[in-house]
């Protein structure tokens, strides 16, 4: 009944490693995993839209350059008085920021810009750039 | 008799002398009106920040040292909108005579919906997250350096008017940088409710985790509310801010796979570095917050 101490051991090693294993199962680190699977974010959808633009200018710049989103729309390097211009342009709903770089002549006096902006609903908006020599501005529409 | 006349009078004249040269005692409240005051005041000054870059400011309560320099001030600058819960205390305890000036009551506030009670609207305190406001600081703070120390005028408006341009500067760059990010993907989710006169400046929508205070927790309804609004309008990273342990915002990008931005300054100056001045950490957070959302 006592038995050897040979197989009381091996008997004792055996229920320890029974036992262990579902413990070690239970405590052993995890990686968390999240309830639902994280879902990717909605995607921003481009909604490119042709814009109408109307510069009006007191006095003749040397050259001006208009970008969106860091990227050129419309460059003149010898300008008109007046100017009119079709470009395409991701236009959301919350609206859009135009940076005018215009460079007037040194002599020149202080000096406005009047733009006139047609957004996809056909809607006009209107804003002024002012300064003297080269100028840089963010313009926001509407 | 004449000789001791003579050395009564130059005595008297140096005495007067060495009283002009001593800089005007300043204590603030707030880092960014620290900033303001050694700007303006220049030498003419001495300024004691008690909140000090990296603190809480609203869970800063003024220790009897604090109280003992207050009590010698001769100007006390304080960000107002409910910011300092403790203005009362401080009139009473110091007895000051010091000129006490309640900066953000200068100029207008935004309302907003109380975290602890959500039937009362308060004030926004978190005014210098707007570039203009600052500028309207520095107008306040100078004349008010002007009326302890009319003779400094000059010094003054001088100091102001270069800081001033400063301030110009970043707004202009502030625009510039914000015009690479589409308007429409201007939505700032922060861990609280500190940047509204930034995002009204800017063109953002804002989903705070928390309510106005950083001491406030988030009910799960309001996270809630939160993970649906990133997921329905495709926000792209949330920004933790530097005091706050960004706990709850961890269980938010699992929720919705959003990235974490690096920290927003939301209620004052870092200690070190370039986001140690008010330039730098308006630059700071601009700049995260482009990278992270563009």
């Amino acid at each position: 009944m006592r038995g050897s101490p040979l197989l009381r051991a091996l008997l004792a090693f055996i229920i320890i490693g029974l036992m262990g294993w579902p413990l070690w199962q239970l405590t052993r680190p995890q990686e968390v995993v999240a309830s639902t699977p994280a879902p990717k974010p909605a995607a921003t959808v481009a909604t490119t839209k042709a814009i109408g633009l109307h510069l009006t200018f007191t006095t003749v710049p040397k050259s001006f350059v208009i970008r969106h989103l860091d990227k050129e729309v419309w460059k003149v390097t010898a300008p008109a008085v007046d100017m009119e211009q079709q470009v395409t342009l991701d236009y959301p709903d919350e609206g859009v920021d135009l940076q005018f770089h215009v460079e007037w002549p040194d002599d020149a006096p202080l000096a406005a810009l009047r733009v006139q902006l047609t957004d996809p609903a056909g809607d006009q908006h209107e804003k002024s750039v002012w300064g003297k020599g080269v100028v840089d501005e963010v313009v926001t529409f509407p | 008799m004449k000789a001791s006349f003579l050395s009564l009078l130059a005595f008297l004249t140096l005495a007067m002398a060495v009283r002009a040269a001593e800089p005007i005692r300043v204590s603030s409240f707030s880092t960014i009106l620290t900033e303001i005051a050694q700007q303006v005041g220049g030498d003419r000054v001495a300024v004691t920040g008690h909140v000090k870059p990296g603190i809480d400011p609203h869970e800063f309560e003024p220790k009897p040292e604090d109280l003992k320099v207050v009590g010698q001030a001769q100007l006390i600058l304080l960000s107002a909108k409910h910011m300092e819960s403790y203005v009362g205390k401080l009139k009473q305890a110091t007895g000051t005579q010091g000129a006490m000036v309640e900066v953000g009551d200068g100029f207008a506030s935004l309302k907003m919906k109380s975290e602890k009670d959500p039937d009362k609207v308060v004030d926004d305190p978190h005014w210098w997250q707007s570039v203009n406001n600052t500028e309207k600081a520095v107008k306040i703070v100078r004349d008010e350096l002007t009326k302890i120390s009319p003779a400094d005028k000059q010094v003054f408006t001088d100091n102001a008017a270069k800081y001033l341009s400063t301030l110009d500067g970043l707004e202009k760059w502030v625009k510039s940088e914000l015009a690479k990010l589409p308007r429409d993907k201007r939505k700032l989710v922060t861990s609280h409710d500190a940047f509204q006169y930034f995002a009204k400046e800017n063109g953002f929508t804002i989903h705070a985790i928390e309510g106005i205070s950083s001491e406030d927790q988030p009910s799960s309804k309001k996270v809630g509310e939160i993970v649906a609004a990133i997921k329905a309008e495709g926000v792209k990273a949330i920004f933790p801010e530097s005091i706050e342990n960004p706990k709850v915002m961890t269980e938010i990008t699992r929720e919705t796979g959003v990235k974490i931005a690096p920290a927003l300054y939301a209620d004052g100056l870092g200690e070190t570095g370039d986001v140690a001045t008010y330039v730098g950490m308006y630059k700071h957070n601009v700049s995260t917050i482009v990278e992270a959302l563009k």
